[in-house]
């Protein structure tokens, strides 16, 4: 890394913040970024991740907050000065120039010379396999050939950061599972520091070392891929991440052992936490729907939840199958069941429906936090 | 600060060699004159003198109606050329396109000749009604309104059809098709859904041909003559002859005028298509 | 597959259309290459006299400087017409609607009035001597500019804006973006510009009407003028001539910048 130590964060982002007229765009953003580290900006359009990109970038000057590359100051650099490596939406390559000359482009603005350039262009195109097409116009090339061009063009100068705007979502499905392990692959490999911006919750699941999920401006969480999806910090993240079952609750009595009882609309529950909960909070428990299994009823394992349902329907989805379920409060609810061959559950059954205490995690409700008491 | 650099040349070149002649241009409609040089005394009475004699009226009132019927015959003739460019999948299409469209490389001088060279005296048209003994002796056909009509039409045709064409790019052909499997025949196909739909584009059309017709001088200068004045030859006349330049700039007013209410038509028209 | 009656009648009716819209371009040429001095068509007699007549100093000496004039319109329009163009483009500005307003003015006002416009301009402000040379690029570059800021505006806004910004990224000053990426791309719009604006000065009448001089008089004026006494096949050989120079421009530069897509653009100067 030319710049920096290596104890410095490759990224720091410190009160980042953005209005477009009344509207917040990014509302005082805290980030760290470790070197070699993944982070995925998470999130719906609006949220914000876009505008945090550019303002990294340099395209856009924050209203507040600093942005720290390697320990280096540069909210106030012009992007041509701030030596990052971008992979665009659109891909964004020189539609006049040929897949080498597209990837010694940022060289030559570095005035290197000429025999450097040249064995680093082919460095660089061999890396993502494209040796032999380096001739080739953009517009001659197939989609997943340009997303190589640009992910070549922005590696070849060796960025202290790599920014990656969404840069899978104009593939079809087969190729973006291809470029999503290729693009993880040479990232580890180079160990470069990357953001990834996207909306796309596979991607940040399976490339990420961690995810920041963001809306209207905020982070909402971060951590990793686990965390994210199994300790949402929120109702926001927990529905906009895979799907999940959410039942009003509150603690019913004083932890004993780990476990917490609760009283929920479906009936008590138990859950094992590592903090105990502020008494009369208001939360919502959730539960992944892959974790509420069917049983007959009164047939549920010892210590674990189990409420009384109703079977709604059964939607068939080929490995597994979807039951819709109607809960003692009249609420619905889903679980997730493997479809071993036989259909045992049928609309109209009456079955108990249980969780471990493992399973499932509590949310306050209306809150940001995860419930548990200081 | 950057804009107005870039801006700054172009935009001071405009000013003075655009804006400032036009403001002279309408001062000097409104001032009294004394042969080229304006005196200082306001008046109205360049526009009293052009509404008051018989053939400066005549002359106005030919411009409009050449314009009228210069329209009405550019959509009437470009509408099926453009119809057939648009929906044809032949592959002589761009051919047939870059014919329409050659003309409009050609000066307006060279596209009003031919019709000089048929209509006059010895012309071709003669030559063929004497051989057939329909008469006896030539027809003075020249000048006349009806031919720098024809000859305006002509000069005007490609920009109707390229108009026409992008006004019937925006239909979809199934509209037509489904027209037809509902029960409609094939006019009434074109009548229900693709004619309505490109009205804007007549309308267009139509308004584009006669701005350019009224202020046309070539064509009416050569298939016309004293008897036959347009607007544009009247300024010529007033300018460059008969040296008024107080009622030349009067009646490049007046012109002018005609051609700013046409822009508002054009804008209101494209406002409408915008809206629906 | 079997054609209507209806289309049939259809594609008779168009190519009558065509006979009208090319017959005169047709016969014109026909004429020029009559033996006698009328302009008969049919011709009577084959000559290439009167070929040989537009190749006399009178004219040859007006149509070089057609030529010449349409060259520095087209340059003049194009150094002009790009930095507004860019302008235009890339930043928000107060004056901005009315610099784009009056940009675009010349093409919805008359040329002949811009002409006569010029014409009492030049004289009050004691510039009579730029009648000529001078005047005449005067009022072809205000004239061409609209097309020229709409061609390069129209090549300016196909570039991604994501390219501008990846250059950037990689390292392009401002300066660097411009040549290196913006510039390039918009080398069609550009070129169409240029050749609309050597089209549009060459074949102008209206506007060159009035601020010609007797000494610096383009080719259409001179025809106008010698109109004026009678009519010559000369004037046939002489206008099919003048049709050849945007044909042979269009045909040589026409691939190489894409001409077709701007095409659309051109309106009248009738």
């Amino acid at each position: 890394m030319p710049e920096g130590r290596m104890s410095e964060a490759a990224l720091e982002l410190r009160g980042l913040e953005k209005r477009f007229g009344a509207q917040t765009a990014v509302a005082a953003i805290d980030l760290q970024v470790q070197q070699g580290e993944f982070v995925t900006l998470l999130g719906p359009s609006g949220c914000g991740k876009t505008t945090t990109l550019n303002m990294i970038a340099g395209f856009i000057t924050p209203d507040a907050g600093s942005i720290r590359l390697g320990g280096r100051a540069v909210e106030n650099l012009p992007p041509h000065r701030r030596d990052l490596g971008i992979v665009f939406q659109d891909y964004a390559l020189f539609p006049h120039r040929n897949a080498a000359e597209n990837v010694a482009f940022g060289l030559r603005m570095r005035k290197l010379a000429k025999t450097e350039i040249a064995a680093r262009v082919a460095d660089a195109l061999r890396m993502v396999r494209l040796d032999g097409l380096d001739k080739r116009r953009p517009l001659q090339l197939s989609g997943g050939q340009r997303q190589r061009v640009a992910l070549a063009r922005a590696l070849v100068i060796r960025p202290a950061l790599l920014l990656l705007d969404e840069p899978l979502s104009n593939l079809d499905l087969k190729l973006r599972e291809e470029m999503r392990s290729e693009i993880s692959t040479l990232q580890r490999r180079l160990g470069i520091a990357t953001v990834f911006v996207t909306h796309d919750q596979d991607e940040a699941l399976t490339m990420s070392d961690r995810i920041a999920v963001m809306r209207q401006g905020r982070i909402e969480q971060i951590g990793t891929a686990r965390d994210i999806y199994e300790r949402p910090a929120s109702v926001f993240v927990a529905t906009f991440i895979g799907s999940t079952n959410l039942v009003r609750a509150k603690p019913a009595g004083p932890p004993s052992e780990g476990l917490v009882p609760l009283a929920t609309a479906a009936g008590p529950a138990i859950l094992r936490l590592d903090r105990p909960l502020a008494a009369g909070a208001d939360l919502l428990l959730a539960i992944r729907p892959e974790r509420l299994q069917l049983t007959p009823t009164g047939t549920a394992p010892d210590g674990s939840t189990a409420w009384p349902v109703r079977i709604e329907g059964v939607t068939y989805l080929g490995g597994r199958l979807e039951i819709a379920l109607r809960l003692a409060d009249g609420s619905p609810a889903t679980a997730h069941a493997m479809n071993l061959g036989a259909m045992a559950w049928q609309p109209g059954h009456v079955a108990d429906a249980w969780f471990r205490p493992d399973d499932a995690w509590p949310i306050l409700d209306g809150g940001a936090s995860d419930g548990a008491a200081p | 600060m950057v804009p107005y650099l870039l801006v700054a040349v172009p935009a001071g070149f405009l000013l003075a060699f655009f804006v400032a002649p036009n403001m002279i241009l309408l001062s000097a409609s409104l001032l009294e004159s004394e042969g080229m040089v304006p005196t200082g005394v306001l008046t109205l009475g360049n526009f009293t003198t052009l509404l008051s004699h018989r053939i400066y009226v005549d002359a106005i009132i030919r411009t409009f109606g050449i314009g009228l019927a210069v329209g009405a015959l550019v959509v009437l003739l470009a509408y099926p050329v453009a119809y057939v460019l648009v929906r044809t999948t032949s592959r002589w299409k761009n051919v047939l396109l870059a014919l329409a469209l050659s003309p409009l490389l050609a000066s307006v001088i060279v596209r009003t000749y031919g019709w000089w060279v048929l209509f006059n005296r010895d012309g071709a048209v003669n030559e063929a009604l004497q051989a057939l003994h329909l008469t006896a002796r030539p027809l003075i056909m020249l000048p006349s309104t009806a031919i720098i009509i024809v000859g305006l039409t002509h000069a005007l045709l490609p920009y109707g059809v390229l108009t026409l064409m992008a006004a019937l790019n925006g239909v979809s052909p199934n509209l037509e098709r489904a027209a037809i499997s509902l029960g409609a025949g094939r006019m009434r196909a074109f009548a229900a859904t693709t004619l309505p739909l490109t009205a804007p584009g007549i309308i267009g059309g139509f308004l584009l041909a006669f701005g350019v017709a009224i202020s046309a001088y070539a064509t009416p200068a050569i298939l016309g003559g004293p008897a036959t004045q347009t607007m544009a030859t009247l300024i010529y006349t007033f300018m460059a002859t008969l040296l008024n330049w107080s009622l030349g700039s009067a009646l490049g007013v007046v012109l002018l005028a005609s051609c700013l209410t046409l822009l508002m038509l054009t804008a209101l028209v494209s406002r409408r298509r915008a809206l629906t | 597959m079997r054609r209507p009656v209806s289309y049939l009648a259809l594609l008779a009716a168009v190519a009558l259309i065509y006979l009208f819209m090319l017959g005169p371009i047709l016969i014109t040429a026909v004429v020029s290459f009559n033996r006698s001095d009328r302009s008969y068509f049919p011709p009577r007699g084959l000559s290439l006299h009167w070929w040989g007549a537009a190749f006399t100093p009178q004219w040859t000496g007006a149509f070089v400087f057609s030529l010449e004039l349409a060259a520095l319109s087209a340059i003049a329009t194009t150094i002009a017409g790009l930095p507004l163009a860019l302008a235009f483009r890339s930043y928000e500005f107060p004056g901005k609607a009315a610099i784009q307003a009056m940009t675009l003015g010349p093409l919805v006002l008359p040329s002949l009035v811009t002409g006569i416009a010029l014409l009492q301009f030049l004289t009050l402000a004691g510039l009579g001597s730029w009648i000529g040379l001078p005047a005449l690029l005067i009022g072809h570059v205000v004239i061409c500019l609209p097309f020229s800021v709409r061609t390069i505006a129209i090549s300016l806004a196909s570039i991604p804006v994501s390219a501008e910004l990846a250059a950037a990224s990689l390292g392009a000053s401002p300066g660097a973006v411009l040549r290196e990426i913006t510039l390039p791309l918009a080398r069609s719009g550009v070129g169409a510009g240029m050749i609309f604006a050597f089209i549009s000065s060459f074949d102008d009448v209206n506007l060159a009407l009035f601020v010609s001089s007797p000494r610096q008089t383009p080719i259409t004026v001179q025809i106008m003028q010698f109109l004026e006494f009678g009519f010559s096949p000369t004037l046939a050989a002489l206008s099919i001539l003048s049709m050849l120079v945007p044909l042979a421009l269009v045909a040589l530069c026409g691939r190489v910048v894409g001409i077709g897509g701007y095409l659309q653009q051109e309106q009248g100067h009738a």
